[in-house]
């Protein structure tokens, strides 16, 4: 069987698995910049985490993380947490997001907890919260909006 | 350039070229100014595997189009300003407008729309083919001021090529 998004049983499976690894090796960009996966302590969903790896660097002068590099960590979380928090499986296609750059990102380990604001028949809405030291003092903020597609229809 | 001369187009093109080269993650990803003028920055990200986010659909993730455009919008900022601050990303918005594919460079192109004494406002577009624009950006970048800006600043920008004082 091809793995992959786009293959409806191999994407139920790895769902009710709950193995986001498999997801992530599917996205080389998630991988070049060091983003995973753990089960959150404090509760059911998923913590992610941004490695502070010397290719993240946006800044070298502070030095701090590229914007960019924690914008793609946090859609990447969205995403992620969306497809196993859908009461189907679902392959979210993005549609927009917005970041708030709250405070410098040091080259220091990152992490993001989403929470899926709205699950409608063909839209979702996530709001993803990235810190450093304490999730109490947070680097950034997004939300998103994504289309659900189904995985039966090709082209979704 | 010599000193106290105003900047040319080319002057400014290769201190943005230094810019995305001294960052390790568009040095790294090959990340190329192709034209700087007063109506805008514009930029070429070579295709690599590495730019993907769905390997079996061959589809770019979004977020190298985020970055793509933060990067862009924030180097369209320097020209625009009286002289060279640190100016770091305040908020950024990118709409989706059809999937970046698989094997071909992604250009990058940001003006200035707007600067206050304290912000920049800035919007960008992103296309690998004329006329069908992948993504739109609007970024809002905050002035440092020269207070926060570290000394020679602008001196790294426009240093000589064999100049590495």
């Amino acid at each position: 069987m091809r793995e992959g998004f786009d293959n409806v049983e191999w994407l139920a499976r790895t769902r009710a698995e709950g193995d986001v690894e498999a997801w992530l090796a599917m996205i080389p960009y998630a991988r070049r910049i060091g983003v995973s996966a753990v089960s959150d302590p404090q509760g059911e969903g998923l913590l992610f985490r941004l490695d502070p790896r010397e290719g993240n660097v946006g800044n070298v002068l502070l030095p701090a993380l590229h914007g960019g590099v924690v914008a793609a960590f946090m859609e990447t979380a969205a995403t992620l947490d969306l497809m196993l928090a859908t009461r189907a499986p679902r392959l979210p296609r993005i549609v927009d997001i917005s970041i708030d750059y709250l405070r410098t990102a040091r080259v220091a380990p990152t992490l993001a907890r989403c929470s899926l604001l709205r699950e409608g028949r063909r839209m979702g809405n996530v709001h993803v919260c990235a810190w450093q030291e304490s999730e109490a003092v947070p680097v950034a903020t997004a939300r998103l909006h994504f289309v659900l597609g189904d995985p039966a229809k090709p082209g979704a | 350039m010599t000193h106290g001369q105003t900047p040319s187009d080319a002057d400014w093109r290769r201190a943005l070229t230094r810019f995305v080269t001294v960052i390790p993650h568009t040095r790294e990803l090959g990340l190329e100014v192709l034209e700087v003028t007063p109506e805008g920055t514009t930029m070429r990200l070579p295709w690599c595997d590495d730019l993907l986010g769905d390997s079996a659909r061959e589809l770019v993730h979004g977020g190298v189009l985020a970055m793509l455009l933060d990067t862009v919008c924030g180097s369209a900022v320097l020209p625009a300003l009286p002289a060279p601050e640190v100016c770091p990303t305040l908020d950024l918005r990118v709409d989706h407008f059809r999937p970046a594919v698989a094997g071909r460079a992604i250009f990058a192109e940001a003006r200035v729309v707007r600067v206050t004494e304290s912000v920049v406002f800035t919007e960008g577009t992103l296309w690998q083919e004329t006329g069908r624009p992948l993504a739109r950006g609007i970024g809002n970048f905050v002035r440092l001021g020269p207070r926060n800006t570290p000394q020679g600043f602008a001196e790294a920008l426009f240093a000589e090529e064999n100049d590495h004082a």
